[in-house]
């Protein structure tokens, strides 16, 4: 892989943004609703409209206000937003964190558990830990996440009393350092692992099919044709590149990921960018939404980047296409 | 449909290749019967069949108007109401039947919208290659990375709930999937012989991409439509459960929102609609991988 | 109650501060609960945390700029007004130690209090007062703006403990629109210079009130720690208060059962039965809240709109409506049906009396019948011979509501299909709603939570005078016409003794009643619920100034 076709690939990033930004800015000052309204509350004035319509230059025509918008993207400010007065990239710098914790963890977890049981379970297509865990993993995977967001609360959080019922800290708790982090490991658990749980059905699924894809592919067929058990197929032919269907997780499902984590957010009170977005969408803080917006399209245009980039440098005989 | 630029080749005539229609059909047949020999397949396709028929013929079945208030508020499930009753009193089993019409309305045009989208975009990219290949495969790429979920969100949001925007949302951003399967289906179609023979006798681009390559694409293009449906119907609750369904038309992301309030008082209001939402998600999935599996071991 | 004289509010004063506010007049005017007002069981104690839930993230700190609900829920304990209002709406001394009404209501003199400091330190001057009102709260604060800025000439500061307010005529509800949650006032030596909107101290505020900032984190919590120099002796009793961001209301209820909270701010009434079993619970019913008090769930009918114009189909709405299944389905049982148009939380102005049509909807049907609005079978009613409407129009029409008042339109929804009237419903956000009915004026009817606050003058007058027929949001969303009901009004708000203005709204309601231009479904109140071994809170936005934990 060489630099050229890094920077090739890299180049190709700014088109797809810059439709991106198109599509978000245009769908959403198209869309009927006056932001200010939002602002004034009940008994505003006309006067105080006009106001804050000159301060936020939305009297401008919309070609215009999308020249400006862009030209600040560039240089990395998303605007101001109408409720806080603040920059908008440090509201969004904000949660990212709290997100980034969140999909993380569930990532690492969801990863490690449906790359175990999908190889288990491709050794012995249709044996009964197959069947099992494409059973278990496939319930899981279609109960809706706000669902099983609920259950885990009335069950484990409020029913049993392991877990905290949402949060990221202990109102509480003036504890620092260790204690602090294992605070924060106590109300992460619980959403971490309804959300990991229905990524491991995906990451199950695709190291299963991948592997048998694998075990069917020609050199696999002669191996097996001269004799080889098929566990010894597995663990000398296909599961020699293991980490293929991961990464092909990662990027592909980075997307996925994040409004699995909006909602799981929501469910919990997790205080990441999908509550962020919920609110400024109620109140129409539209810099906010459109904002949140880009940073997401950006992380999943990257995650994919970097999914193609692992890949070719995983299996140099993938070419572009 | 693909229509072709080029003028027709020769005139198409209505004798087919000798061996073309055993080569077609025969695998077919095949699939479906190897389907319902599958635990998976015969699930899914029960499942699936329970969800569509519910759909189509729910208002026999309900014993109510799902919208009017027949019983007392927050009743747990009993016989008059199996499935219990909302705050307002309104029949909870009624509801769910009708949130099947509903869901299976959204699923059905999506997937009508997303095999039109795929097919049009997969074919015309595979089969004329070159610039048309590499820009529509740029615009697949660039619906790819779109964040569908925040796109819907927002949108719904800004532009108020309604069942037919949702509708053309998830139908214009979820067809990329279907593009790419029917564009390596075409394309490894395209070069085998029986398509080479029909070419060589003279059939038209349109004719052979309609006749040959498509009936050949399909067992693929709908184990990936399984999922891509199972998706819509998941996308679906969960605008609903955010609070952006359509007031005017019950869902299961509407009923699902509705328990949130009422979540230690009302397990049922929580419990039935998610169940819902599961099993026909779950039909989809079963049967999407089943396909996948006969067609896996069919080649 | 009669002249608001120097003397009465000197000897309310220390009353209330003498006492701890335990004495507070127990004229609880919505009779809601026996648990209102200040509770105080036994001795204060002093020290611990409490930890209130509330709902959404505020962003910023600042009440003065905003009348978004969650920054006043999350900021209001950092701040005072010139006064406080007692739970029956009387103005009591807070920054303001004493006032002098001049020229039949056109002047207010206010003695400020001595010897009070900012958070930092900096002595509080009519300065501040002055700044806030012309700089800040006229310019930003919506409601003060549209209500005491449209009235006001000028604030001088004779020196710095007195400030003046002149009016060009009688202004009777100023002393209402003073507390912390319509007028607070903020730090001039901090503010001034600044664009108030952007002021860094909008994410650290600098207040007067009972504690002060210690941290916010954004979407997790905002830590305040008691003002040990605060100027009303003893208080607080706590030594802080985190406010823990909680969006979900079921999410609240079960982080106060699990002793994760001691405080929320609402009780989903369906949660509310298993709360008061467990016995760990107190309870406290208000019709305050930071977003205004005394709120009637209001219908309104476009009244723009050919089918509404006949006042025939509006009576038989009303009667076709069981407005108590409102409150026991969706309030669950949380409130009291509306009686009149204004509020039973200010009494003076609440009309007795009155006869609203109600569940009735075989008198609805018949009263369809003969407007010419007929029906075949269940079907939906159809016009013939009915005055501006097409024959053969269906009587349908649309329901517009914030999605936290959907269940509204559920019930209306389902109570109207009973008489043949067609209802679909739209949930809008609020700013998409506002432009939509008042800019836009695209509906026939919604349900809008109009809260009549502390004096009639700022949140009634608003609905019904024909000069706020326009895009101005959340004022006249029927386009009610009527130039008595504009003369009554303004009447009434010239005129300054409570006890001569009665009369004029019993007037009033009563041809609102016969017009209903807008029907009065429920009263609603809010139920705060906290841990019973904490006590002493209050239903205003001080709700901990007073409160202490033993435990």
């Amino acid at each position: 892989m060489t630099f050229g076709y890094v920077g090739w690939r890299l180049l190709q990033v700014v088109p797809t943004a810059a439709a991106i930004l198109l599509i978000g800015f245009l769908l959403i000052h198209l869309a009927p609703g006056d932001p200010v309204v939002a602002l004034a509350g009940q008994n505003g004035d006309a006067e105080y409209y006009a106001f804050i319509r000159d301060k936020f230059g939305l009297d401008e025509p919309l070609p215009e206000q999308l020249a400006t918008y862009a030209s600040r993207v560039v240089q990395a400010d998303l605007g101001t937003s109408y409720l806080q007065g603040r920059p908008v990239a440090t509201i969004i710098a904000e949660r990212i964190p709290a997100t980034l914790l969140l999909s993380v963890t569930a990532l690492v977890l969801s990863s490690v558990a449906g790359v175990a049981l999908g190889s288990l379970a491709a050794s012995r297509p249709h044996g009964l830990v197959d069947v099992a865990s494409t059973g278990a993993t496939l319930a899981v995977y279609a109960a809706p996440v706000f669902w099983l967001g609920q259950l885990a609360i009335l069950g484990l959080a409020a029913g049993l009393g392991w877990f905290p019922v949402q949060g990221m800290t202990s109102p509480r708790s003036d504890a620092t350092g260790l204690a602090a982090a294992l605070d924060v490991a106590h109300h992460l658990a619980l959403p971490a692992l309804v959300l990991a749980s229905q990524e491991i059905a995906a990451v199950f699924r695709l190291t299963r099919v991948g592997l048998l894809d694998e075990l069917g592919s020609d050199h696999v067929r002669t191996a097996r044709a001269k004799g080889l058990s098929a566990r010894r197929v597995l663990v000398k032919h296909a599961l020699r590149r293991p980490l293929v269907p991961v990464v092909t997780v990662i990027g592909g499902r980075a997307g996925h990921l994040l409004s699995g984590a909006i909602v799981t957010e929501i469910v919990f009170g997790w205080p990441g960018l999908g509550r962020l977005l919920l609110s400024s969408l109620q109140t129409r803080d539209t810099p906010v939404v459109l904002g949140i917006f880009l940073v997401v399209a950006f992380f999943v245009i990257l995650a994919n980047v970097g999914t193609d980039l692992t890949y070719r440098w995983l299996d140099p005989r993938v070419r572009y296409r | 449909m693909a229509r072709t630029p080029h003028a027709p080749v020769a005139a198409s005539g209505d004798v087919a290749p000798a061996g073309l229609d055993l080569a077609v059909t025969a695998p077919r047949q095949r699939v479906l019967r190897r389907l319902v020999r599958r635990p998976a397949g015969i699930v899914g396709s029960v499942l699936t069949g329970m969800f569509v028929l519910v759909g189509l013929f729910g208002p026999a079945l309900a014993p109510y108007d799902p919208f009017a208030v027949v019983g007392p508020s927050l009743a747990p499930p009993s016989w008059p109401h199996p499935m219990g009753t909302d705050a307002l009193g309104r029949d909870l089993f009624s509801g769910i039947v009708a949130g099947a019409r509903t869901s299976l309305l959204v699923a059905g045009l999506v997937g009508l919208m997303v095999l039109a989208i795929g097919l049009v975009v997969g074919t015309l990219s595979s089969w004329w290659g070159g610039w048309v290949d590499d820009s529509l495969m740029r615009l697949t790429e660039l619906f790819q990375v779109l964040p569908r979920f925040f796109l819907a969100v927002v949108v719904i949001a800004y532009f108020g709930p309604g069942l037919s925007l949702l509708i053309v949302m998830l139908g214009l951003t979820s067809w990329t999937l279907l593009a790419r399967v029917v564009r390596a289906e075409v394309l490894s179609i395209k070069e085998r012989e029986f398509v080479e023979a029909a070419r060589v006798a003279g059939a038209s681009s349109t004719r052979l991409v309609l006749r040959e390559v498509l009936p050949n694409a399909l067992p693929a293009m709908s184990a990936f439509l399984g999922l891509v449906l199972a998706q819509v119907l998941l996308i679906e609750a969960s605008l609903g459960f955010i609070g952006l369904g359509d007031p005017n038309l019950v869902s299961w992301g509407y009923l699902a929102s509705q328990a949130q309030r009422f979540l230690r008082v009302a397990w049922w209001m929580s419990v039935f609609p998610g169940l819902a939402i599961a099993v026909a998600v779950l039909g989809f999935n079963l049967l999407s991988d089943a396909v996948t599996d006969v067609l896996g071991s069919s080649r | 109650m009669k002249l608001r004289s120097l003397v009465v509010m000197l000897s309310l004063a220390l009353l209330t501060v003498s006492c701890g506010g335990d004495s507070e007049p127990e004229t609880d005017a919505t009779g809601s609960t026996e648990d209102t007002g200040n509770v105080e069981a036994g001795e204060p104690v002093r020290g611990g945390t409490l930890v209130a839930a509330i709902d959404s993230d505020p962003g910023q700190l600042n009440p003065a700029i905003t009348t978004s609900g969650g920054v006043h829920a999350a900021s209001e304990l950092m701040y005072n007004g010139l006064v406080e209002l007692s739970p029956s709406l009387e103005p009591l001394p807070e920054l303001a130690e004493s006032w002098e009404i001049e020229d039949d209501g056109a002047t207010y003199r206010f003695t400020l209090r001595d010897g009070v400091t900012w958070h930092d330190g900096e002595p509080f001057t009519s300065a501040d007062v002055k700044y806030s009102f012309e700089e800040v709260l006229l310019q930003l604060h919506s409601r003060t703006k549209a209500s005491v800025g449209a009235a006001l000439e000028s604030i001088e500061t004779p020196d710095d403990q007195t400030v003046v307010f002149r009016f060009s005529q009688p202004y009777a509800p100023l002393l209402q629109q003073l507390n912390v949650t319509e007028a607070p006032i903020v730090p001039e030596h901090i503010y001034a210079g600044t664009d108030p909107q952007e002021n860094p101290a909008n994410q650290a505020p600098v207040g007067t009130g009972p504690f002060q900032f210690v941290s916010y984190q954004p979407g997790q919590e905002i830590v305040l720690e008691a003002n040990d120099d605060y100027f009303k002796p003893e208080r607080p009793y706590l030594d802080g208060v985190v406010l823990r961001i909680i969006p979900e209301e079921a999410n609240q209820v079960i982080a106060l059962e699990e002793g994760e909270v001691d405080w929320i701010f609402g009780v989903p009434g369906p949660d509310l039965p298993r709360l008061e079993e467990s016995g760990d619970i107190d309870f406290l019913q208000t019709s305050v809240n930071p977003g205004g008090a005394n709120c009637i769930m209001t219908v309104s009918f476009n009244l723009e709109r050919p089918i509404f114009q006949s006042p025939e189909v509006r009576e038989a709405i009303a009667y076709a409506l069981d407005r108590s299944q409102f409150l026991e389905r969706v309030e669950f049982g949380q409130g009291a049906v509306a009686e009149a148009p204004i509020h039973s939380g200010i009494p003076f102005a609440h009309a007795e009396g009155l006869d609203i049509p109600d569940a009735d909807p075989g008198r609805a049907a018949s009263i369809l019948e003969e407007a010419g609005w007929l029906r075949e079978g269940d079907g939906t009613r159809v016009a013939q011979g009915v005055e501006g409407v097409a024959d053969g129009t269906p009587l349908s029409f649309n329901f517009l509501s914030f999605p936290t008042f959907a269940q509204y339109g559920e019930l209306f929804r389902s109570q109207l299909a009973e008489v043949g009237i067609d209802v679909s419903l739209e949930t809008l956000e609020p700013a998409v709603f506002a432009d939509t009915v008042f800019v836009k004026r695209a509906f026939d009817t919604n349900v809008i939570s109009y809260c009549n606050g502390t004096d009639p003058a700022i949140g009634v007058r608003r609905m019904y005078i024909s000069s706020n027929i326009g895009p101005i949001p959340f004022s006249n969303s029927s386009a009610y016409r009527n130039e008595e009901i504009d003369q009554l009004f303004d009447e009434a708000i010239a005129t300054v003794d409570p006890e001569d203005r009665s009369p004029i709204y019993q007037e009033i309601s009563e041809i609102l009643v016969k017009d209903l231009p807008y029907l009065w479904l429920v009263e609603t109140v809010s139920t705060r619920a906290y841990q019973a071994d904490c006590q002493g809170f209050q239903e205003s936005g001080h709700f901990a100034e007073t409160a202490f934990c033993d435990r």
